[in-house]
């Protein structure tokens, strides 16, 4: 045995005569030691896919899984009784087409919109020096801190009554017209922020956009400025076609964001029939978890598990369909910090 | 003086060149977003914080406000049962889950970064928690863990996940230390699921790094732990920084954070003053130890970089 220890012990340390170790020792230490490495890393990686991929391998199993087969102690992953039951309870519970209407017409557009307007906003703040520039950094910075949740009361309020720096109030005052603007439960609690550059993670998004313009060469725009191009022309037609890698990351992360958006939702979203997709699907959680007794534990479970499906296979449809275009575009959307 | 003398005489904006053309676009631009932030950003924070300090009070629709001084954070603190505790709570979730987060999606990122057979699969795996494990989801697989306790057979997902406790209680080793190790592997697992976008933000920066540092540095001979030291680790230091400031801000506002549930509960039953107060208290700690961690990481590794 210690023969055979110092055996592959000697293989590295193999040494000419000048007393280094020898091209053939060094090229055996060289491959074994990539072997191992490669090794580790498959064993790490596969590993954590395990525990990424675990809670969508429980809904999907759970969600076909009929009764007999939750009872039969056999059956762990693959069941042997299939049923849509669950998938029929879950679509009628959460009213499926109209929460998922609100979630496209509410959520979506405003996706759209902070997509366009932050691109916008990132251009301006990364190609050109203004006075201000570095307070309006600071504040981007600012809004990427501070969590939706300590404004969201004060917002609230504000939807409530739409009021732009007081004007309508001093229309009231003077005509004594009683003009209120509520927003709360339209789509506008949505738009407006997003039209703005300033609704459900904009910050970030901003800043992605801002590092991936940074990185774009000068050279184009500066011709363009020269022969007489204006702004608009400029950014539409030279920045905005070259910006395809970083839109398609920013889409998919604005798109995933709004659509799993909850709190802006129950707040600003309240009533029944505007709620998204995402509102409803916790609202349906709470209402089983008081029916918890006529129904027991397994039906509840299946259920909610058709549900969590029903709701995250538009998303998993689109990652599927964008997926290789998405790793691609992140390899070159260039974030330096 | 002669520079005074050849003071230029103020002419159409075109005529005056680029630079001051192009300091009028850089306005253009983000005019709207400027409105934006003053209207729907700075004017909230203001009255936010002015909330903290008043007895709000919902009258047909409309806030009524009235000076009260400290009395909504005496509140918190004294009256409340559960603040300070949830508060402790959620900045020892903080001690725990902020360095692993950190340092997993690092290590992921540094995996997926190099070229290996089936690499493109894995990325479009690891980016699916983003999409599976949102809070929502979570919510609603793992369950209200009150509930689930009492009731016995909705269990939390990650509990079956690795069932570590039976293989410890099959060594013979007492049931506590089973325990312990099924509670560390369930909270490592939930804090995989957070690690979607932080492993993205990571391999996009290392994809900015010029290729160059790393061909100059084979040929210097430099290991390969050497070469994330000197190269890797150093180019990516902004993007630390954001990742850092992303991961605290997700960690703050995730549903199952106990401060921010007892805060909307405080809404839902309109005490806005002093769900104000807790947020404010609570924002301004986790602040405080963001700043600490930046202000450290500037001292320690960015200085000595430049």
């Amino acid at each position: 045995m210690k023969k055979l220890f110092d055996k592959l012990i000697g293989s590295f340390t193999k040494t000419d005569n000048n007393g280094k170790i020898t091209i053939s020792a060094y090229k055996t230490k060289r491959t074994l030691s990539s072997v191992l490495v490669s090794l580790f890393r498959y064993a790490l990686l596969i590993s954590v896919s395990y525990v990424v991929l675990y809670p969508l391998f429980y809904m999907i199993s759970n969600s076909v899984k009929d009764l007999i087969d939750w009872y039969d102690p056999n059956v762990f992953w693959i069941p042997r009784h299939f049923t849509g039951l669950w998938y029929k309870w879950a679509y009628e519970s959460l009213e499926f087409l109209s929460a998922l209407k609100n979630t496209i017409l509410f959520e979506m557009v405003a996706a759209a919109l902070e997509i366009i307007s932050c691109s916008l906003v990132a251009y301006g703040l990364a190609r050109f020096k203004f006075k201000g520039q570095k307070i309006l950094m600071f504040m981007l910075i600012l809004t990427i801190l501070v969590p939706d949740q300590m404004i969201i009361i004060p917002k609230m309020m504000n939807f409530s009554s739409l009021d732009f720096f007081g004007i309508i109030g001093l229309i009231n005052d003077v005509t004594g017209a009683g003009i209120r603007i509520n927003i709360l439960n339209t789509g506008f609690v949505f738009y407006l922020p997003s039209l703005f550059a300033i609704g459900l993670r904009s910050g970030i998004i901003t800043y992605i956009y801002m590092q991936f313009y940074k990185g774009l060469p000068r050279e184009l725009e500066e011709a363009a400025w020269i022969d007489g191009a204006g702004l608009f022309k400029t950014y539409t037609k030279i920045a905005l076609p070259s910006s395809g890698v970083v839109i398609t990351t920013v889409s998919i992360f604005s798109i995933i964001w709004h659509w799993n958006d909850y709190y802006l939702a129950i707040m600003l979203m309240n009533s029944y029939e505007s709620m998204p997709l995402a509102v409803r699907l916790s609202n349906v959680k709470d209402i089983m978890q008081t029916l918890y007794n006529v129904w027991g534990g397994y039906k509840m479970t299946a259920t909610q598990c058709a549900c969590c499906i029903l709701f995250i296979a538009p998303m998993l449809i689109m990652y599927i369909f964008l997926q290789r275009k998405f790793v691609k575009s992140i390899d070159r959307v260039g974030i330096t910090g | 003086m002669s520079t005074q003398a050849v003071k230029k005489p103020k002419k159409n904006i075109h005529a005056r060149g680029i630079e001051a053309l192009k300091e009028r676009y850089g306005w253009i631009c983000v005019a709207h977003w400027v409105f934006g932030l003053v209207v729907f950003f700075i004017l909230p924070i203001f009255q936010s914080f002015y909330y903290t300090f008043c007895k709000v009070t919902l009258v047909t629709g409309d806030l009524q406000t009235k000076w009260i001084g400290f009395d909504n954070i005496k509140y918190i603190f004294t009256e409340n049962p559960d603040y300070a505790d949830n508060l402790i709570a959620g900045v020892g979730t903080f001690a725990y889950s902020f360095p692993i987060i950190l340092v997993l999606s690092l290590i992921l990122a540094l995996m997926l970064n190099q070229k290996f057979k089936g690499r493109v699969l894995f990325r479009a795996i690891y980016f699916l928690p983003v999409i599976i494990a949102s809070g929502v989801i979570l919510g609603t697989i793992i369950g209200d863990q009150s509930i689930s306790s009492t009731s016995g057979t909705d269990e939390a997902v990650s509990a079956n996940m690795v069932n570590v406790k039976e293989l410890v209680e099959w060594t013979g080793l007492p049931e506590k230390i089973g325990q312990y190790f099924q509670d560390a592997i369930n909270k490592i697992m939930n804090l995989v699921w957070q690690c979607g976008v932080q492993i993205i933000l990571f391999i996009a920066g290392m994809q900015s790094i010029p290729d160059l540092y790393y061909e100059v540095s084979k040929v210097e001979g430099a290991t390969a732990w050497e070469e994330f030291w000197y190269i890797t680790f150093p180019s990516l230091s902004r993007v630390i920084v954001l990742v850092t400031v992303f991961t605290m801000v997700e960690l703050m506002t995730s549903q199952t954070d106990k401060v921010i549930s007892q805060a909307y509960n405080l809404i839902s039953s309109q005490m806005f003053g002093e769900s104000s107060a807790m947020l404010w208290v609570y924002f301004i700690i986790i602040g405080a130890i963001l700043g600490a961690i930046l202000g450290a990481f500037n001292q320690f590794c960015a200085k000595k970089w430049e």
